[in-house]
């Protein structure tokens, strides 16, 4: 037991010691700056100030782009899981000698880094991009349509971020899925839009649920593709943290913010949790 | 309740086939059991007559409705799977119910026909369960009542005892005969169990490489195997090669053995081992050595070398203590020769 006890400790050493190193502490010191006070030309002043917390919750601006960061990450998270379902429950039920190819082709995206791939959709987007391009070569369009630098293009580029993610974290939980309860629900009557309905996705619950909290999480605290696609004019949270720490040099209040972002983010994800806990017994 | 017939289903993939032309009547209230070993084609044409396949060529009939292009949901069988394939997520009365809720049927009369179901395999009790808190047995009686709550026109078992243990699978066995027989359901089930084909079936099929090798009762197929194939896949068998003469057979090794009835032109001689009679008295006698002897329990098995160089099995009922090595008189009965062409 107690040789157990102590293997299981050394096993667990490692990571702990890493975790508390690279995010406990940092988190720790991060937290003790967002109750400092600002003052501009002195940059931190010690202090134990809720401040910076009030400016944020008083300041329609900042509540605002909280706001925008809230709805375009449940948007996405619904496009992801709407769209990545299928592709999903394809390849969990495949038989095809390419499966291992397809899969490959989901995760090939992940190859190419955020940065790179908004710079990717900026050349489709532009007003002589590749998208009005087609467009107005097949006919569709006369003026250039507006897509950069507006919510749709953000939204599209971090679907397209986050869809590999979703897809795969659906695949693995369908894959152990039994789908003779689907055939039991066919032979009963059931059509397929039924079958899905009653008898695939109630057990796909578990699945559904982490893939949109990782994808729910992925999109709240977007950076490269917001920046990049949004254009100066639009704001999401993790850009605005950037910019308060590296720009305005404004540690305390980049600080409140961060926290801010992280608490919403925890608190809708263990919401999520829950509910569907408690809906679904799973 | 209805009929099933298929005419010439065949089932390609590709270049390989699966199921080659088979033909089938299943009557009213008969049930019919595909049998064969594994990749024999048996539970491609189940699956064919439930929907999950579509025929290459070919016609399935339920009653008098052609069902060959129909999905599933259209069909109305009632399905019963090896690994039981309940809804995980929902009790038992939801399970049995869910059929009758994809046909609207009125909420009162759902609770009346999901509770005289459960009762009818006896898990009146238990409705409220779900399907991980119960055991094999109890899981493969709900998705009976689940089969057959719909009233469908045929029932199609998959395996339904493979997944059971050795008692269990004889509860279960007994309990879908009993159902089977008093409702008088149109049955086809699928095995490659011969001794549960053999208790179960009205009718045996039994397949081999896609083809029907051979349809008839288990009495039928068990005296009158229509080849090796069928000889050597219902019960246990002795295979003597050899030519048939007209009063009976003689074998490579010039064993001579009378019949009392023509065996064609048969080219090997059947002999099943509890027909062989230990001791003389006969006119088939042949004297050997016991080469193994194996306790069945119920017999014991010989494994006998006859001084003539032919090898026989055979199934003593006394339990006469032999050994290795002892010398045995056997007897051939004439009426137990069968002669099969290949």
């Amino acid at each position: 037991m107690t040789r157990r006890g102590l293997s299981a400790a050394a096993l667990l050493a490692p990571a702990t010691l890493l975790v508390v190193a690279t995010l406990v502490a940092p988190l720790v010191l991060l937290f003790r700056y967002s109750l400092n006070r600002f003052v501009p030309g002195e940059f931190m002043v010690e202090a134990v100030t809720a401040a910076n917390y009030i400016k944020f919750f008083t300041d329609p601006y900042y509540l605002a782009v909280l706001g925008t960061t809230l709805w375009v990450s449940l948007l996405v998270t619904v496009i992801c899981l709407v769209a990545g379902f299928p592709a999903a429950l394809f390849l969990a039920r495949t038989r095809t000698r390419f499966k291992s190819l397809l899969i490959l082709a989901v995760v090939l995206p992940l190859f190419v880094g955020n940065a790179v791939r908004a710079a990717g959709w900026m050349v489709a987007f532009g007003q002589k991009g590749v998208i009005n391009a087609i467009l107005g070569g097949l006919g569709l369009i006369t003026t250039p349509i507006e897509i950069m630098y507006t919510t749709t293009a953000v939204i599209i580029g971090i679907v397209a971020v986050n869809l590999p993610f979703v897809v795969l974290t659906l695949q693995s939980v369908l894959e152990g899925i039994d789908p003779a309860p689907e055939e039991a629900a066919l032979s009963l009557g059931a059509r397929p839009f039924a079958t899905w309905w009653l008898v695939t996705l109630p057990q796909a619950v578990p699945g559904v649920l982490a893939a949109g909290v990782l994808c729910f999480i992925l999109a709240m605290n977007a950076y490269a593709t917001p920046v990049l696609l949004g254009g100066p004019s639009f704001q999401m949270m993790a850009p605005v943290v950037a910019n308060e720490i590296l720009q305005q040099s404004n540690w305390p209040f980049g600080g409140a913010l961060s926290f801010v972002l992280m608490a919403v983010t925890l608190t809708l994800t263990a919401a999520a949790n829950l509910i569907v806990a408690r809906r679904y017994r799973v | 309740m209805s009929t099933v017939t298929l005419e010439a289903v065949s089932k390609h993939y590709g270049d390989a086939v699966a199921v080659a032309r088979v033909d089938l009547d299943v009557a009213q209230g008969e049930l019919v059991v595909l049998l064969g070993p594994s990749g024999c084609g048996k539970t491609t044409t189940l699956r064919m007559i439930a929907g999950f396949i579509e025929a290459t060529s070919g016609t399935i009939r339920i009653g008098a409705r052609d069902v060959t292009n129909d999905p599933p949901y259209r069909r109305n069988v009632g399905l019963v799977f090896q690994n039981y394939a309940l809804f995980p997520h929902l009790t038992v009365f939801e399970n049995v119910a869910f059929g009758l809720r994809r046909r609207k049927v009125a909420e009162a009369d759902i609770a009346r026909r999901v509770a005289s179901a459960l009762e009818m395999v006896q898990l009146g009790a238990l409705a409220q369960r779900l399907p991980r808190q119960m055991s094999g047995g109890q899981q493969q009686r709900v998705a009976l009542a689940r089969a057959l709550v719909i009233e469908p026109d045929v029932l199609l078992l998959d395996e339904p005892l493979s997944n059971l243990d050795a008692k269990l699978r004889q509860d279960v066995r007994v309990e879908i005969r009993r159902l089977q027989q008093s409702l008088g359901l149109t049955t086809i089930m699928v095995t490659h169990d011969q001794e549960e084909a053999m208790t179960m079936g009205d009718r045996l099929v039994v397949m081999s490489g896609g083809l029907v090798q051979q349809t008839g009762s288990p009495r039928a197929l068990y005296q009158r195997p229509a080849n090796r194939f069928v000889a050597g896949f219902v019960g246990r068998s002795n295979f003597l090669d050899g030519r048939a003469t007209g009063s009976g057979f003689v074998t490579k090794s010039g064993w001579q053995l009378r019949a009392d009835h023509d065996l064609g032109a048969a080219g090997t001689l059947m002999l099943r081992p509890e027909a062989i009679q230990v001791g003389t008295g006969g006119p088939n006698e042949a004297s050997g050595t016991v080469e193994d002897v194996t306790y069945l329990g119920a017999a014991t098995e010989l494994s006998v070398r006859l001084d003539g160089g032919d090898f026989l099995f055979v199934h003593e009922t006394v339990d006469a203590g032999r050994s290795r090595g002892d010398r045995i008189a056997l007897t051939v009965p004439p009426a137990a020769l069968v002669g099969l062409s290949d």
